[in-house]
Order: structure tokens, then C-alpha cells, then sequence
């Protein structure tokens, strides 16, 4: 079994199964060589973007783990364990259960612990045992005798130093180390002093380090809904207390539940205003556990709500009696975060008046999880709409539907029009109301021609929009009608 | 005990027994239409229903739904949360909060729920219905939605009346329930507007409304304006019959019987 790529030079093996390798199979051959030396060798094409995901999701994973770790692409996962062996027995028990539970998910996975992040790069990769823990003091006797690769070099860097006979590790360090950086340039060095310790190498892990988090971990899988509810309960409260402590409510939040074979499902959650009420947190999470229920599998073994975006919120005194109940927007954010975690954030929305005469411009929608303060809408209108009281229309269509209507001269309101196939004969007309456009907005699609814009009434009552687009008298406008809005 | 007593008592078991709030909540005051109803108002903490009486009087339903959402957050400050379907955004337009505001309606006090189904507006509904510092909630239901039935305007009306969230409900003539919990059901109509003096030849919004159920009263029919600097309703008297006598057919035929 091999993977493939296409590329411009032809096809080409990316990998290889352990069967393949056997048969002198090697990454980097032509399909058309290694078809000459098995036909039947099946093949299927590489899935680069695929491999990262699943590899970020390998590294999240690990998560369980130790909170700080990263997928190095394309074949590796680093964590930072610094104080956390200890909580799985110390560095070998640790690495013996990593190692059981990733042969368990079906991968065959090497190991390895050491000082530096170089250092525990290479002997992941090129140690020859495929578990291996390296102490500072034996770290370079570790490194030695491995490949020049094993220092994150690139193949053009490695292949050039093995023609100089330089094929370990250890053959670099004891050269001097100006002639080195001359030929490979200071790359080669920064890459063996960080494998060394001798230079610092910071580690950038997936996601920013969150400070406010609670986990709790399962004796047996956890499968039924219930069992869920019961962690996010717990988890909510832990979470709670912590933020209390701090002062701070959070924002946005994350659950994330670990499954028992290597996956995991995160539920994120936002809020409308900063909280800390575990009650109603873990309301707005256990509502959304279906999908995750249907996906529990064989189980999940641990759990962590993590507080992802914070702000400030002091300590309040409860009131004695429950909490009060005014009318201000604090009350209604267990509303809003309600809906917003049913519909969506883009589908609770308030209104936003924005400083423009063009009607569909003046006003937007905006999510309740942006904070807008109280707009002065009656403000708005006296400077949209001049003073006039009934010069927007009540339901407003988005973009304007383009109507045939027949005026009696070019340029006055129609006297019958066409909306939808059906006929309409204006009785009384009000206008223009002539709204020319932002001539220095310059993107597409916004409109360049002056509207002269309509009320009219039909016979049966019915008050509508209705606009011209464009001048008669102006050359290069082509006039036509469209309908905007209907009035109560 | 005086027979009007009695009454007050009986009201009261039957508000118990219907699990409805014992205590009254304040009513709207419709003008003239208040004398269809037994408590002299239209009650808030209870379900209205609104149908547009033909399919081109959405706005016009719309719009009376406003003004009754305008005079309610008079009575009761608060938000007002508006749940309608997604996908008629296009059919229908959107509410544009510079019409709300004529109306009456403060927009910043508006929340919008664009929901998918008929069962997420319901819910929406219930949850808004189910929080004290609401003034009221309105629903637009989708065309053809079975799940508005007995028992979901049931569920409504119950919570409305627990937390005294007035609960409105617009849906379409066509909507296959026809028996439901509401207190009331209007049907609106546009009229052609008066002109008047202040407002160009188009007027002020006119409607002809029809209270076509009301468990607590009479139906009846109005022809209403709305005045949106008092936040009530006008009637404007029928304008008088000047048509010549002579120009009626009854006057003809009695004429040629007499001569």
C-alpha cells in the first residue's frame, strides 16, 4: 500500500506501509518504477490538508496530557510536560501510557523526552529505541550518534554535510564553529546550540494558554447524557469559584470533552455579557449536548471547560430575596445567551442606526454580543428622514424588487405599476423624495444613480415604496422602478 | 353579597382554576374598542392573535402589531423580543426600525430572532415569554406550519400569564388552526388613508380592524387611525353621506312608484 501525489513531473510515492517498505518500495519513487517492480501494489492519493487536521487533532488531543501542546508538521506532536509528569507516575510511566493508549488508536508511534525541544525532536525520530528519555547530563551522548537530520536541518543542508563526511551529530560539535556557520550559515548553528540547551527556543503552543480552567477526569467512559450533564455541572461550579476569586467573568468559553479513543469534541459558547453564574452556564451548555452525546462512542474519559475570554466583573451582592428584577440589559443576557447559543450569534440581533441617507444603508443589524449602548433612534430620524414622520416604510425589502409602472409624464409617480404580477392602480401619490447617492463610496454594487423616491396609495389601501432609479434629463441614466417598502 | 361581588369572586376562582395569574394585570387602553372587552381593556400577560386579513395586508398586520407593542411598552418598559422565519426575509422584507419608530416603537429596545422553523419560534417565544424583564413578545409564524396548534398556543398563554410578558401573534389567514388558547384574534385590513392637513395627500396608517374572538367579550369592527404622538388609536367619524338624495336608486324607484 502506498500514498501518491500528482505533480507537474509526474506521480510520485509519498509513503509507504511497512508491507511496501519490505518490497524495497522508497518515498520519492515514480508510481511507473515501483509499478515495475510489484503491478500490484495499491495506491491511493495523499491527503496533505487532511494529515494536518488530523495531526492538530492528535495534538489537542495530547492536551490531556499537558495544556501546552503543538502538531509539528508533517509527521510530529510536541508538548511541554514541565511539571506534569509527575501527575502519571513521572516521565516513564507517563511515556508508557502515551505509548499504550496511541498503539491502542492504531498508530505506531516513537517517543521521546529530553531537555530541549531539538533534542527530543531528533531522538523522537532517529533514537534507535522508539522510546526514549534523555537527562541533561547525558544529553550529549544521546545526540552524538545520531544522523545530522536528527537536528531539523533541511535536506539540502544534510545531504551537503554528509558529502563532507560529516554524518553525525556529534561530528559537528566538536568542530570549530566558525567555518560551520560560514558554509551553512548561522541556521545550523542556532539548530545545534537549541538541541544543546546551550540557546533558549521558546515553545508556541496550539492556541493561547488559557488561565481559567477546570477538568475533571472520568474513572470509567463516560457515554450517557447524563453523566455529561453531571461533569458540565461540576465543571461550571469549579469554574465559577475561580472566576469569582479573580473578579472576572468570562465571555466566551469552551468545553472540551476527551473520547476514549483519541478524539475529542469541543462546544464553544458565548456569552452576552461577562458571567460567572454556574446555574446558567451549565443551562446554556447541557442544552447543546446532543450532538455530542450522538458522538460519544466508546466513551469519554475527561472533560475541561476552559474560560477562553475574560473581563473584568466585581463581586456583587446578591440581592436577599433572589436577584432583582429591573429592566436594565444585565437582566436579559440569560435571555440573549440563551438564543444566541440556539440560533446563533448572526441570527439574535439589535438594531444599529449608521449615518447614511441611502435607506438600506442607514440602519443594521447588529448581534447582541456586541455591546452598542442605547441608540438615539428618534436622533436618527429627524436627520435621516428630515423631520418627516412617515417617510420609512414599515417593512423595508432588501434588495429592492424591480416593478414595470407606468407614469403619466417622465418624470411623476406612477399611476399603475406592476409588483409581483399583479396590477396596482395608484389613487394618491407623495412625493419625491430624491436621495442621491454616496458618490464617494467607490466599491462595487453600490449604487451610482440618484433615486427619486414615492409614497403611493391603491385602491385598496395598501401604502407602498416605490423608487426611480436614475433622471430622465441626466444622459447615461436609464430610469427604472423598483419597489422598496411597504408602509403600514 | 352584591351581585357584582359575586362576579369579582367567581372571576377570580375561574383565574385560579385556569392557572392563570389570580393578580389582574393592567389593561391596554384601546379607546373606543374598550367596550368590547369585560375588563375594559385589551389585557396584557395574555396571547393576542393577528391575521392579516388579505395576502397583501402583512404590513398592515405588522403594523397594528407595532402599535400594540408601542402602547404595551408604555404600560410595562421593557424589551421586546421579535421572532420571525428566516427564509420569508426575502418575501416579506424586513422590519425597517425607522418605521418602527414612527409607529411609536423605540428600535433600541428591539431584540430579533431569525429562526428556522415554526418549533424555533415557538421556543423562542416561550423562552422570552418565560423572563420578567421583557414587555412583550411577537412572533411572525411561517405560511404553512403545523406545529402553532391548541396545545403550543396553550403553553404561550400560560407563561404569558405567569410573568405578565404579552405574548402577539401573527399569522396567516391560511393557517390551518383555527381553535387556539388566544385571548383575542384580530383581523387587519388597509384602508386608504385620510389626507390630512400635517401629513401629505397619503395620510396616517388606516386600517379596518375586526375583532373576530374575544373570550373575554364581544367581537366587533372598527375603523381606526393610528396617532403616533399619543400612542393610541383614532376614529374618524364616517364621513357623512352628502351624496344627493335623488341620486339613490331607492329614491328613483320610490319616485316613479309615486308618480
Amino acid at each position: 500500500m502506498a500514498l501518491i501525489t500528482t505533480s507537474e513531473s509526474g506521480q510520485h510515492i509519498t509513503a509507504l506501509n511497512t508491507a511496501a517498505h519490505h518490497m524495497g518500495f522508497r518515498p520519492g519513487m515514480t508510481l511507473a518504477d515501483a509499478r515495475a517492480i510489484h503491478p500490484a501494489l495499491q495506491t491511493a492519493h495523499a491527503d496533505p490538508a487532511g494529515d494536518d487536521r488530523a495531526l492538530i487533532g492528535l495534538a489537542l488531543w495530547c492536551q490531556s496530557y499537558s495544556p501546552f501542546t503543538r502538531s509539528d508538521p508533517p509527521d510530529g506532536i510536541s508538548l511541554d510536560i514541565t511539571g506534569c509528569a509527575h501527575l502519571f507516575g513521572g516521565e516513564a510511566g507517563m511515556m508508557e501510557k502515551m505509548s499504550r493508549r496511541l498503539s491502542g488508536f492504531g498508530l505506531s508511534a516513537r517517543l521521546a523526552i529530553a531537555p530541549t525541544i531539538g533534542a527530543a525532536w531528533g531522538l523522537a525520530r532517529h533514537a534507535p529505541d522508539p522510546c526514549h528519555i534523555s537527562h541533561q547530563q547525558e544529553l550529549h551522548a544521546d545526540l552524538a550518534p545520531l544522523p545530522v537530520a536528527a537536528l531539523r536541518l533541511s535536506p539540502e543542508t544534510c545531504q551537503a554535510l554528509e558529502k563532507l563526511g560529516l554524518k553525525r551529530a556529534g561530528d559537528l560539535m566538536d568542530k570549530p564553529r566558525a567555518p560551520l556557520a560560514a558554509r551553512f550559515g548561522p541556521r545550523l548553528l542556532r539548530r545545534l546550540d537549541t538541541a544543546m540547551g546551550h540557546e533558549e527556543e521558546s515553545f508556541i503552543p496550539l492556541g493561547p494558554p488559557v488561565s481559567h480552567v477546570a477538568e475533571c477526569r472520568f474513572a470509567e467512559p463516560v457515554i450517557t447524557r447524563k453523566g455529561i450533564e453531571i461533569a458540565v455541572e461540576r465543571l461550571t461550579h469549579d469554574l465559577a469559584d475561580m472566576l469569582e476569586k479573580a473578579g472576572k467573568g468570562a465571555r466566551r468559553l469552551e468545553l472540551r470533552l476527551f473520547r476514549i479513543d483519541g478524539w475529542f469534541e469541543t462546544l464553544p459558547l458565548a456569552t452576552s455579557t461577562a458571567t460567572r453564574d454556574p446555574r446558567h452556564l451549565c443551562h446554556l451548555l447541557c442544552e447543546r449536548l446532543d450532538r455530542i452525546e450522538q458522538r460519544a462512542g466508546f466513551g469519554f474519559e475527561a472533560a475541561r471547560l476552559s474560560a477562553v475570554l475574560i473581563e473584568d466583573k466585581p463581586a456583587q451582592q446578591e440581592d436577599m430575596d433572589g436577584p432583582m428584577h429591573g429592566s436594565g440589559r444585565d437582566d436579559i443576557a440569560p435571555l440573549l445567551d440563551r438564543l444566541v447559543s440556539r440560533f446563533g450569534p448572526d441570527h439574535v440581533t439589535r438594531p444599529l442606526p449608521c449615518p447614511s441617507h441611502i435607506p438600506e444603508r442607514a440602519f443594521r443589524f447588529v448581534s447582541v454580543l456586541e455591546k452598542i449602548g442605547t441608540p438615539d433612534w428618534p436622533a436618527h430620524a429627524r436627520i435621516v428622514q428630515d423631520g418627516a414622520d412617515f417617510a420609512r416604510p414599515l417593512l423595508l425589502f432588501a434588495p429592492p424588487e424591480p416593478i414595470t409602472a407606468i407614469a403619466e409624464a417622465p418624470d411623476s409617480p406612477p399611476a399603475r405599476f406592476e409588483w409581483r404580477r399583479e396590477p396596482h392602480r395608484v389613487t394618491r401619490a407623495e412625493g419625491p423624495e430624491r436621495i442621491a447617492p454616496e458618490w464617494w463610496r467607490v466599491h462595487e454594487g453600490a449604487s451610482r444613480t440618484t433615486r427619486d423616491y414615492y409614497r403611493v396609495e391603491d385602491e385598496a389601501g395598501h401604502r407602498f415604496w416605490l423608487f426611480r432609479d436614475g433622471l430622465y434629463d441626466r444622459a447615461g441614466d436609464a430610469p427604472r422602478w423598483f419597489i422598496h417598502g411597504i408602509f403600514a | 353579597m352584591s351581585a357584582p361581588g359575586s362576579i369579582e369572586s367567581l372571576r377570580h376562582r375561574i383565574a385560579i382554576q385556569e392557572r392563570l395569574s389570580p393578580s389582574r394585570r393592567p389593561v391596554l387602553s384601546l379607546g373606543e374598542m374598550n367596550m368590547a372587552f369585560a375588563d375594559g381593556g385589551l389585557s396584557t400577560g395574555a396571547l393576542h392573535e393577528i391575521v392579516p386579513a388579505r395576502s397583501g395586508d402583512l404590513a398592515a398586520g405588522i403594523g397594528f402589531a407595532t402599535c400594540l407593542l408601542a402602547s404595551i411598552a408604555g404600560l410595562r418598559p421593557g424589551f421586546t423580543l421579535w421572532v420571525l422565519p428566516m427564509d420569508r426575509k426575502f418575501r416579506d422584507g424586513t422590519p425597517c426600525p425607522n418605521g418602527l419608530t414612527a409607529l411609536g416603537l423605540d428600535p433600541a429596545r428591539l431584540i430579533r430572532v431569525e429562526a428556522r422553523k415554526g418549533t424555533d419560534i415557538l421556543w423562542a417565544l416561550e423562552e422570552g415569554l418565560a423572563h420578567p424583564a421583557l414587555s412583550a413578545v411577537i412572533g411572525v409564524l411561517p405560511g404553512r406550519d403545523r406545529s402553532y396548534d391548541f396545545t403550543a398556543s396553550r403553553r404561550l398563554a400560560m407563561r404569558a400569564a405567569r410573568q405578565g410578558v404579552t405574548a402577539l401573534i401573527l399569522r396567516d389567514k391560511t393557517h390551518p388552526a383555527m381553535s387556539t388558547a388566544a385571548e383575542t384574534r384580530w383581523s387587519v385590513a388597509a384602508m386608504p388613508g385620510v389626507p390630512a392637513q400635517h401629513a401629505g395627500p397619503v395620510g396616517t396608517p388606516r386600517w379596518r380592524l375586526e375583532l373576530t374572538k374575544c373570550r373575554k367579550g364581544t367581537p366587533g369592527k372598527w375603523e381606526v387611525e393610528w396617532d403616533h404622538e399619543t400612542l393610541s388609536f383614532r376614529f374618524p367619524a364616517p364621513l357623512a353621506d352628502r351624496t344627493p338624495a335623488w341620486a339613490h336608486g331607492s329614491y328613483n324607484s320610490r319616485w316613479a312608484k309615486a308618480s
